[in-house]
Order: C-alpha cells, then structure tokens, then sequence
C-alpha cells in the first residue's frame, strides 16, 4: 500500500517504525531535520513542506497514495491536509485531533474524514479499561467502546471464583460475552461448552465492557471493584479520563490546583466532585480521605509531578495507581517507580492510526498474548463461505467470532444468531491464521 | 441637583453626569405626550383636560431643557455608574411629573403634594398603594390617569425607550439590565438589545389588549354586567402590570366570579419572565421552557400558598366551595405576583392566612417580569448557595457551581443575588421601623403588624397591607413623614435598591 503520513513527530515516527517493513511511506513534515532523522533509520520518502498544502501532498504522490494519516499535533492543519486529500485522490484518510468537538462533528457526519483519532479519548479509554477490569492481564477496546476484549490469568489456587472448576455450559458467565479462547500449559484449548476453566489458565474473553466487569469481578471475588478514583488535573487529559469513568458509573474525584480550571471543570461535569487543592497538600488528603481512594489517576501534564502524585498517593494507601505521561520515555519510568499502568497519549493515537493501515476492510487489529494472537474486525463479505451461517454450525477452529457490530450497534451471538454479509466480525485468531480468515470471509 | 453646565464639576467626578442627565431629558420629554391620552378621556367624560395638557407641557418642557442644557457627545458610552444614575433618576423624576395633575386638578385627598406624589410613585411602579379612600370622588379622566401610570410604569419606561429611541442604541444594554426585573445574568439576552426590548413591549402590549378584549367580551355578554370598556382596560392593566390599582372601590371584590378568574389567569402569566414567554409563545420552545426551573418554581410556591389559605379558610368556615377556592386562589397569586388587588378581606382571615400573604409578599413574581419583590429566582438561588454552603462545610476545598437549569451561574451573579437579598431585608427592616418610629412621636395608634405589613408591601410594590392599609383600606391615615418612608420604599423597591443605594456611597461619584 502506499501511505502518506503528514507529520514527523512522535506519533508519525511510531507510525513510520510500525508500517515501514510492509508498506511504501512517503512523510511529509515541515522540519527537514526530521526527516532526515527518519530518512536515515527507514527506509520512506520525505517531503519537506507543509502537509496542508496541496502543492506539498502532490509531491508526495498523493494522487495514487491509499491511505493518508494526518498525524501532527495541528488539529486544523490535519482537517485541511485531509480536505485536500479528499479533492486529490481517493485515498482513505485519517485525522489525529486533540479536540473532542471536532471528534463529534465527524460522529454526527459532518467532516469528510474517514477516520478520526483522539488523543484524549484513546488514552481515557485506555485508563477506564484498566480501572474497570483490575484482574485483567491486557484488554483492548473496539467498535468505538462498544467491545472489549480482555485477557485474564486464573490464580493457581483458582481465586475462590464459582466459574472455575465447571463446564462452561454450567457455569453462570456474564451475559453478553463469549469465552474466545482458553490457554492452557502453553497450548490453545478451544473454548467448548463442555470445557472447564481449570486454576492457572489464561483467558481471552470478547464482551462489552459492562461483561468484562463482570468477569474481572467473578474472577478476583475478594479484590473490591474500584468504584472511587481520585483524579490529579483537570486538563483536557483529566477531563476525558473523568467523563469516561463517569459513563461507567464510577465515583469520580478530580483535584485541581489552578481555581479556574477547577471551577471549568465543576461546571462541566456536573457528576464529578471537584476540589481546588495541590495533591502534594497533607492536610487535604487526610481531610478527603484520599488514602481510602480505590485508585488514583494522575494527570497533571507534567510528568515528574505526575510520578510524585502517584507514589505519594501509594504511600498513604492507595493499591492501584495510574499515571497519563506526556513524554513516552517517561512510561518506562512510571513502570519502574511501580506505578500500576502508565499511558501516554501520543503512543495510544500512533497505535490506534497503525490499526487502520492493515487491510482496508480491517478496521482494527490488536495484538494480544505477546503477539500470539491477533484480533481482528473484518466486514463481512456477500461471497464469504460462512456468511448467512448459524454460529452453531460453523467450523470449530482456534478462530472465534466474539462480536459482531450491525448498523453500527455491537452484538453478542448466540448459537442461533445468524452471520450477514456486511456485519463487522471481531475476531480472536491465531497470527498464523489471520490470512487464511480474511481469506474466508 | 448638580449644575448641568458642559463639564459640570470639572474632571473630579467619575461620572458622566452631563450623559446621564442628557438621557433622563431625553426619556422625559417623550413621557410629555402620555399625557394626552387622559386629557382625550378627559373631554369625552366632559372633565377639564387642561390639568393633563399643563402637566404634558411641563414634563416635556423639562426634558427638552434637560436635553439642551447638557451635551450629548457621541463618542460617550453609558457606563454601568451613568446607567445607575439614570435608572433612579428616571424612576423618581417621572412620577413627580405624574403627580402633577392630581395637584393641578384639585383631586379630593390628592391635592396635598406628597400624598399626589405618593398616588402617583405608587402608579408608576406598579405597586398599587392608595391614599384615596373614595374612589367614587375621581372623575374618570384621574382613574384612567391612575391606570395608565401603571401601565407605563409596569414593564418599564426606559426599556420602552429603549425599544423606540434611536439615541438609545448604544449603553442600552446597561439601561435594560438595570431596570429589567431580577438578575439580568440568569436568562443571557441572546438577541441583540433593541429586539429584546422590543420583544418585551409586544409582548406587554398584545397580553394588555387580550386581557382588555376578554374582560370587556364578559361584558358585553352580559357575564359580567358592570364591565363597561372602561372597567376592562382599569382591571386589565392593573392585573398585567401586576399593579393593584381598581377603578372603583373594593378592588376586584365587585367583579362576577369568572372576571375574578380571568383575572388570576392573567396575573399568572405577567409573573412569567416575558423572555420566557417569548420563547413559548413566539419560538414555540414549549420543552424548555415547560423544564425551567424558575417557572417550576413559581407555580409550586402559588400552589403551595394556596393550598395553605384554603385550609385556613375553610378550617374557620370564612367560605365554602368554589368562593373558598376562588378567593384563595386570587389572594395568593395577587400577593405573590405582587399585584395587591382583592377579592376578599384578607384582613379578617385567621393568623396562619395572614403570615403566609406577609411572607409570599417577600418572594415576588419571575425575573423578567412586570412584578417587584425579591423575585422567585433569588429565591432559588439562594436555597442552592445555602446548599453549597453546607456541602463545603464538610469539604472545604470543594468546588461546587450553583446551577439553575443545568448551567453553572457566575459567582459574580451569585454574589449579587445574595447582596441583593441582604439589603432588601435590610430595607424592609429599616422602613418598619421607621414607621413606628414616627408613629410614636405622632402618638398615632399604628401597631407594629400593620408597620411591618405596610413596609413589607410598599418595597415589594405590591399594594395591599394589612389593618387600615388593608386591601380594601387606604394609606391614609400615614402621616407625612410616614407617607414619604413608604414612597421612598416604592422607588427602592422598583429599581430594586442597588441603584440608588450605589449613589449614597463615596466610590460611586470618585474618579
């Protein structure tokens, strides 16, 4: 395929390292310097001039490029380069914006985009999914938050749960979710209905997010939900990761120093509990029991106070602690302090752009197991063998459909639920069989 | 008054006297020729029109002196200081002139100067407070006068300026906030001000003429035999204004049941903010405006005092039925919307009616509306910064917007309601006690309830007091210095206090 990406930065660069192996990338940045950085390291062509220029995007062969990623840290400059892209070619665009009322213009149909990107709304999700599913060992987010897939490791001592031990047509599993695949001793057991989840398995189970709860509840009976987090910053980071913790019914507390900001933020989110105080102030914490906070979520957009919020915040009790990272070394650092899980929002846009760049009928593609498996979201051909098929009657293999999104609306089959063409299929397979399944459908 | 030469007091002064005077002559030499509609039923009634032509003369005379005398400079802007110089200006300027045919006609009981002056502060912001014991003493050219005031004065003077003067169309904005009714921050004007102030006077004027047209449609049907035309267009403007004046005597006691009715109805929808009710009736936005919580409010609080009055009607076998229903229902909404008429005596109801009319005088009709008092809003806010209050108490470092519909409220706004509250409960105070202060020395049997009754319904403009000053009483029997407490209570209630009190203060008039 050939790729335009405007913009050399870091989430350019993390898409050039991703994609430059199978596909051909022209970059274009207004900084030759990058490029030339980048034109040492990868193979891509580079463009110096401004992405959102029309002059710029010819010289880069937009007219018979697929795919365009406008990835620069210019919202409005990333809307133009699409534009023109559009007027150009009839490549497939994809806009980075930091802006979450650009992102409900093209939702509503508004901006020509074929895709559009978030920074803050990627890196919230990210957060709610690790805040909503403690017990899980990754999880992934699909069909706009409306799926999700997680990986769970059953203690040896099996955890106390009731699914353990019994057949999984017995066992009493949340609705609206499908056990994907059970890994056992290295090696891939399907999930039949007559299979049992035995203590040290790994899980892969594809749900919404309300089912992925209830799994990670089911599975660590005696870690309590987390249901109170205290947020550090009322930035636009802080402000998503609040509303979407809100959305899934969490308490939410947001501690902001700068009165303004705190008082925006009280005015917008109205569910929300905000305080005007540094979290470094000792009284204050003792006054709100921060200590007895479930988990803390720092934010400040400054990554040393950021680390110094969540230690402080373990010190006085709090288990599980999360951090959002500006610079994406600062992950490594977070992790090393034993924070629990550090996000950075450049990485999280980077990957969810890569996700697009596979084939042009693959939505997204996760990886999952360190790369055993992949998860793929394929629509659904009229031709494909197993369209128009009841799910009880298709082919046993390591592949499962977990979901399925019909008019835009996920779906959880049942064995009598029928597969039509145009459905989007989200799919567990193995990498080795990711070609033979796009094949097939 | 300061000399109005061009630069009148040199560059010490931080306001634009000269600017705002200029306007003041501007508002008034336009009020001149409202004059001549009582003088035309003047001559129709065969009365002597030359009392409101003199009085037209003068008024408009002085406006046009005022305008040459002072320089009206383009380039000068209304600021928030000249707007509250202005706005009390206007409001106690006008009815000194609106006091003038009562002098000049030699009206029974109204010929004393301050007591015409108090008739006519009284017409002018729609409170509805008489000294005239005898209604049946005034020709009929005075009791369309008296009407009239009330009309003017209702939705405005200065926001009906606004809506015709051309000269006006820059520091209107301020004008209008000032005088409009309640805290101008809660309903954000979103159409530019000359619509806005023109939205408010058709609205006023097309509900006056409905009302008019049904009350006189009750009765040339002959369902109300004693309305003529005349009586219509008195009780309409009264109850649209939420004035309280009546054309005859007993207020509204004489009117047949489904006038009374007509009546509540009427007085129900000018206690609505007239934004709103541009919005519902002109936009048709029923859903948001059917959601707001002021209106919410305000229907709940009538029916809740309601509800209380017909119990103690009822308890005390005073009426029964639809008389007990209807007479309730008309004193609460007419206390209120701050109306004052009557259709019953309130004043021989037991103590549980009598302290709920006290206390729903110190609530008022919506922001935006043509009534006085603290409004139904303030009230809602209040609560709610109360709530807060008790919320933070626990967590200090809390931070918690108060919101009315949804929509967080400026501190700024907030911390003006609460000012505002503070200093009309401050007022109403000091008027009670300055009544009884002078009814001491005057050795006048003046008992504190009917001190407090009659501060409590002056400052919130609504008319109708308790004892002698009671709904189908008079202010009378007040002395002179008493007379002049409660008609500087009307005009402080009317510009609602912070503009006049403003220019007491060393600040306002400091560079």
């Amino acid at each position: 395929m050939q790729i335009i990406v405007v913009g050399a930065g870091h989430v350019g660069t993390t898409i050039v390292e991703a994609l430059h192996d199978d596909h051909e990338l022209a970059v274009v940045d207004l900084d030759a310097r990058r490029l030339q950085d980048l034109a040492y390291a990868y193979d891509v062509r580079t463009v110096p001039g401004n992405g959102a220029s029309r002059r710029v995007l010819q010289d880069a062969g937009v007219e018979s490029a697929d795919l365009v990623l406008a990835s620069t840290a210019r919202v409005e400059a990333n809307l133009v380069a699409a534009m023109l892209v559009r007027r150009l070619s009839n490549a497939a665009t994809i806009v980075r914006t930091t802006n979450v009322e650009y992102l409900e213009s093209w939702r509503e149909g508004y901006l020509d985009v074929d895709y559009m990107v978030s920074s803050e709304i990627e890196t919230a999700r990210e957060i709610a999914s690790a805040i909503t599913v403690p017990a899980a060992r990754a999880t992934e987010m699909f069909a706009d938050g409306q799926v999700q897939i997680v990986e769970f490791d059953i203690p040896r001592d099996g955890g106390g749960s009731t699914l353990v031990g019994r057949p999984l047509a017995q066992a009493e599993l949340p609705p609206d979710s499908t056990v994907s695949c059970i890994v056992r001793d290295d090696a891939i057991v399907p999930a039949r209905a007559q299979q049992e989840i035995r203590p040290g398995d790994r899980l892969i189970i594809i749900g919404s997010p309300d089912a992925a709860r209830a799994w990670s509840r089911h599975l660590a009976p005696e870690d309590r939900p987390i249901d109170d987090v205290v947020i550090f910053g009322a930035g636009r980071a802080g402000a998503t990761v609040a509303q979407e913790l809100l959305d899934r019914g969490i308490r939410v507390r947001v501690v902001e120093p700068d009165a303004e900001r705190a008082q925006r933020m009280a005015a917008e989110l109205p569910r929300a509990r905000v305080f005007h105080a540094t979290g470094a102030d000792r009284q204050f914490l003792r006054r709100e029991r921060i200590g007895q906070a479930a988990a803390v979520v720092t934010a400040t957009g400054n990554d040393a106070k950021s680390l110094y919020l969540a230690i402080l915040a373990r010190s006085i009790g709090v288990p599980y602690t999360l951090g959002v990272v500006d610079d994406p070394v600062s992950v490594a650092v977070f992790e090393q302090a034993g924070v629990n899980v550090a996000v950075n929002p450049r990485n999280e846009t980077a990957e969810a752009m890569i996700r697009f760049a596979h084939d042009p009928r693959t939505r997204q593609v996760a990886m999952l197991d360190d790369d055993r498996f992949e998860v793929l979201d394929i629509v659904v051909r009229e031709e494909s063998a197993i369209a128009n098929m009841h799910f009880r009657d298709m082919p046993h293999t390591s592949s499962v459909i977990g979901a399925v999104v019909r008019d835009g609306v996920a779906v959880f089959p049942r064995g009598d639920d029928v597969l039509l063409p145009g459905d989007r299929a989200i799919i567990l397979a193995e990498a080795a069989r990711v070609a033979a399944i796009e094949r097939a459908l | 008054m300061p000399a109005t030469r061009s630069r009148p007091l040199g560059g010490a002064l931080g306001v634009d006297v000269d600017a705002a005077l200029d306007l003041v002559g501007g508002v008034l030499k336009w009020v001149g020729p409202a004059f001549l509609a009582p003088a035309a039923v003047a001559v129709a009634a065969r009365e002597p029109p030359w009392p409101f032509l003199a009085a037209g003369a003068l008024t408009s005379l002085s406006g046009v002196l005022l305008d040459q005398l002072t320089h009206e400079r383009r380039d000068d802007r209304i600021g928030p200081r000249e707007g509250f110089l202005v706005v009390a200006l206007v409001w106690l300027l006008v009815p000194a002139f609106g006091a003038l045919p009562f002098l000049f006609g030699h009206v029974p009981q109204l010929s004393a100067p301050l007591n015409a002056y108090f008739e006519a502060m009284s017409g002018f912001t729609a409170t509805g407070a008489t000294v005239v014991d005898n209604l049946d003493r005034l020709g009929r050219s005075m009791l369309f006068w008296r009407q009239l005031t009330h009309w003017l004065g209702g939705m405005g003077i200065i926001i009906l300026a606004v809506a015709v003067l051309p000269r006006l169309r820059v520091g209107g904005r301020r004008l209008l906030q000032a005088e409009l009714a309640g805290p101008a921050e809660i309903e954000p004007l979103t159409a530019t001000i000359r619509q806005t102030a023109r939205r408010l006077w058709s609205l006023y004027v097309g509900l006056s003429v409905v009302s008019t047209l049904v009350l006189a449609a009750f009765g040339w049907l002959g369902l109300d035999r004693t309305l003529d035309l005349f009586d219509a267009f008195s009780y309409a403007t009264s109850a649209v204004a939420l004035g309280g004046f009546s054309p005859r005597n007993g207020s509204a006691s004489t009117l047949a049941p489904i006038t009374q009715w007509a009546l509540c109805a009427t007085m129900v929808v000018a206690g609505i903010n007239f934004l709103r009710l541009f919005r519902l009736l002109v936009q048709r936005q029923v859903r948001a405006v059917s959601r707001d919580e002021e209106l919410r409010l305000y229907l709940a609080l009538f029916t809740l005092a309601g509800v209380l009055l017909l119990a103690e009607v009822l308890a005390d076998g005073i009426a029964t039925g639809e008389t007990a229903l209807r007479e309730t229902a008309f004193q609460a909404i007419s206390t209120m919307t701050t109306t004052g008429l009557a259709v019953a005596d309130y004043t021989k109801w037991g103590a549980l009616a009598t302290m709920t009319l006290l206390l729903l005088m110190f609530i008022g009709a919506s922001a935006g509306s043509t009534g006085g008092s603290i409004k139904v809003v303030r009230h809602l806010l209040l609560f709610r910064i109360v709530r807060r209050e008790l919320m933070t108490a626990a967590h200090t470092d809390m931070v918690v917007p108060v919101r009315v519909n949804g929509v967080a409220i400026d501190e700024r706004a907030l911390r003006s309601a609460v000012g505002f509250v503070a200093l009309y409960l401050l007022t109403f105070a000091l008027g009670s006690l300055g009544l009884v202060i002078v009814a001491q020395h005057a050795h006048s049997g003046l008992g504190v309830f009917e001190a407090i009754g009659a501060s409590a319904s002056c400052l919130g403009n609504v008319g109708a007091g308790f004892g002698f000053a009671g709904p189908f009483g008079s202010y009378a029997p007040f002395s002179d210095l008493s007379t002049a407490i409660l008609t500087a209570q009307m005009w402080l209630g009317r510009v609602e206090i912070i503009p006049v009190i403003v220019l007491l203060t060393r600040s306002f008039w400091r560079g």
